[in-house]
């Protein structure tokens, strides 16, 4: 069996009183979509918040594409450094930016030439077919459209890893399965390693190659 | 819920009432006076002096906006995101010049800075030393309303830094935008600081035409000017805040993003600030006064003017809070376009320049008839401190009273009681320390205010501000030095009493 592309070993984190994780694994192996159910407060936004570097674990450890990339209460790598797509349960669109530079910003950090960061970001709205939006900025938009911005800024710098909080959760039935498909088709295309997390047991029978139900972290 | 003929409507309506005959009628009486006239229209083409004397104004006033800013700003910033020991007592130390008299520390200065202390530059960078505060606060309540995860889903792909520069700061931008427009209506309409350092502006004109040469009309001509720029500026400032004013909250769950990497530039600036905006010239006098002889007289004939201040200043930031609470209640519960609207009034009557406010209650007050028996008596600087003060203090409330949900007011007029007791047993009860905070606040400008008291105080009575200033020109720097510290160590007391309760509260 390949190493895993993220591995996640005995974390626990704690908010104060609150145990969110106690001594938590997971594995997930390269082009992996690893679906991740439970009930609300049980731990699933803090273990993709720990596989991107926004929290720290306060014990354990966390290992992305062979490399360990935080320790019990320290990060090893910050989280720009961690090759990382994030979509956010609100989307988290950034208001005083376009469409356009919401997606650009992403590949800015690295020092891209412009003409291939354009190019860059033209696929990316393209691949979610949203081209036309690009001058707009996120209040013009339909939350549908809101969404596949959201996913175009995620995919644009070709992450290793794709982590995705409840990205569906506030869209009405018949926009969350076009853009389920929607996403099967970029997951599938890119093989991106992907760790879904969502309460929707639909979203984990059509995306997952494995699900994992968490119960109280 | 409430219907017309509640309580509400008679309180609500008696403080719109005062609102009216106090913070309204004084500027629209030197409106209408002013336009009413072809003389008055005049006004507005100012002549060759006139446009030094608004050059020379804008200068101060733009300066002061901008050195405000440059040192408020990060500041904020630090305060918002920044890990620092006794975040509260800081941020009230740091807020403190703001609520010191301007002009004595502008004083405090003139002791050690002989020469060039009496120009235009000084006089900026003193104000900007006494507002910085105001554009401190409103950076770190506009950054600790940025939604934290904005700031995340930029930290995944940006260092600190660049999502600092990129995504906060472009949101924070209107308020700190507006936070310096309001200085510079507040630095252009300050009397106490250009005339003690002898720089010419439209307040100190206003000011000598009515004062010293008696001439009514060109003090209502010089004011006209002064007047409609405030009113402009102040409207554009609370346009670009919004809502925003009042309405307090962020997304709920979400920690901002902490900077803890700046943390030594950030207690550093601190230390800075704190040094050369409080410590420095609360020390220079100090070694003024303690070079006096004979303070014992002075302060014995100074006796008189404390008292005044403080019994007219206790008085004054009662009737200030209780019709400031009316208001802000009023503005809490209106709609959205209303309560915009309410806010863009509220922050343009805040703007009209003190001697302006005086100007227009004694055109008001001073007349035959029942206003007559008002006029010359302290009456007039209850007035003074009603006119400069209900609107800020209402737009505070009204933020306070916007945590307590309407849900509360409904499930207690369900259950039968009336507006003044869901007022009485529900809304107050909630926002007691926010009244009480407001009260202190009310209490320490109105002790320190002279921009009106000095043009409308009774003939033979003084506040302290007002003999304070008025020694000036000929009483021993000691002596002088002595009393303006004596009216900070008055002005101490209440924010000491409100640092230690927001200690407690801290440590809750």
């Amino acid at each position: 069996m390949s190493e895993p592309h993220v591995s996640v070993r005995h974390v626990t984190k704690e908010f104060g009183a609150h145990r969110a994780l106690t001594d938590m694994s997971l594995d997930v192996t390269a082009g992996e979509v690893v679906v991740i159910v439970g009930r609300s407060g049980c731990g699933k936004t803090t273990l993709l918040r720990l596989i991107a570097g926004l929290e720290v674990p306060d014990a354990g450890e966390v290992w992305l594409a062979g490399r360990q990339v935080a320790a019990a209460g320290r990060s090893l790598l910050v989280p720009h450094e961690r090759n990382i797509g994030f979509v956010f349960q609100d989307l988290a669109l950034w208001p005083h930016l376009t469409v356009r530079q919401n997606v650009e910003f992403v590949l800015e950090s690295g020092g891209m030439p412009k003409p291939e960061r354009t190019s860059r970001v033209q696929e990316a709205l393209a691949t979610v077919r949203v081209e036309e939006l690009a001058a707009r900025y996120p209040h013009e938009l339909s939350g549908g459209e809101q969404q596949r911005v959201a996913l175009a800024r995620a995919i644009v710098a070709r992450p290793a890893v794709l982590l995705m909080d409840e990205p569906l959760s506030s869209l009405d039935p018949d926009l969350r399965t076009t853009l389920r498909t929607e996403l099967l088709r970029v997951q599938r295309a890119s093989h991106v390693t992907m760790v879904y997390v969502t309460h929707d047991r639909e979203d984990a029978t059509v995306l997952a190659h494995r699900v994992i139900e968490m119960r109280g972290g | 819920m409430w219907g017309a003929w509640s309580s509400r409507t008679a309180v609500v309506g008696l403080a719109l009432a005062v609102f009216v005959v106090c913070c309204l009628l004084p500027s629209g009486y030197l409106l209408a006076v002013s336009l009413g006239s072809a003389t008055g229209l005049s006004a507005l083409l100012i002549d060759a002096r006139q446009r030094q004397l608004l050059s020379t104004t804008a200068l101060l006033g733009v300066g002061t906006a901008l050195v405000a800013t440059i040192i408020g700003a990060p500041l904020g910033a630090a305060l918002a995101r920044v890990t620092m020991p006794a975040k509260a007592l800081l941020r009230l130390a740091l807020a403190a010049p703001v609520l010191f008299p301007p002009y004595i520390v502008a004083l405090a200065w003139t002791y050690v800075c002989s020469n060039w202390i009496y120009t235009p530059g000084a006089a900026i960078l003193v104000l900007g030393l006494v507002f910085y505060p105001l554009s401190m606060l409103a950076t770190e309540v506009a950054m600790r309303r940025v939604d934290g995860r904005l700031e995340e889903a930029a930290l995944l792909v940006a260092p600190r830094a660049r999502v600092l520069r990129r995504i906060t700061l472009p949101l924070v931008g209107p308020a700190v935008l507006a936070g310096g427009l309001v200085i510079f209506v507040l630095a252009i309409s300050e009397f106490g600081v250009p005339g003690l350092l002898r720089v010419r502006v439209y307040t100190t004109e206003v000011f000598t035409a009515f004062a010293a040469l008696y001439d009514f009309g060109r003090a209502i001509h010089l004011a006209l000017p002064l007047l409609l720029l405030c009113l402009t500026v102040a409207a554009i400032a609370a346009w670009l805040v919004g809502d925003r004013l009042v309405t307090t909250s962020r997304p709920v769950g979400v920690r901002p993003v902490a900077f803890d990497d700046w943390r030594r530039a950030a207690t550093t600036s601190v230390v800075a600030v704190l040094t050369i905006a409080l410590v420095l010239p609360i020390a220079i006098l100090v070694r003024e006064a303690l070079g006096a002889r004979g303070l014992g007289a002075v302060l014995a004939g100074s006796r008189e003017a404390i008292a005044n201040s403080l019994w007219l200043a206790a008085v004054g930031a009662t009737v200030v809070v209780i019709v400031g609470a009316c208001l802000g209640y009023t503005r809490a519960r209106a709609g959205s376009i209303g309560g915009r609207l309410a806010d863009i009034l509220l922050v343009v009557v805040f703007a009209v320049p003190s001697t302006i406010v005086g100007i227009g209650l004694i055109g008001l007050w001073n007349r035959p008839g029942a206003a007559g028996t008002v006029y010359g008596t302290d009456a007039m600087l209850v007035l003074g401190y009603l006119a400069r003060f209900v609107p800020l203090t209402a737009l505070a409330l009204a933020a306070n009273v916007r945590y307590v949900p309407v849900s509360q007011e409904e499930a207690a007029a369900v259950g039968g009681a009336g507006w003044l007791r869901t007022m009485w047993r529900i809304v107050l009860p909630q926002v007691r320390l926010g009244l009480a905070a407001a009260w202190m606040v009310a209490l320490i400008m109105a002790f320190g205010e002279l921009g009106v008291s000095i043009l409308v105080a009774p003939p033979g009575e003084a506040t302290l501000p007002i003999r304070v200033y008025t020694l000036i020109a000929n009483t021993p720097p000691s002596h002088v030095a002595a009393l303006a510290l004596l009216q900070a160590a008055i002005v101490f007391l209440p924010l000491a009493l409100l640092a230690a309760a927001m200690r407690v509260r801290e440590r809750r």
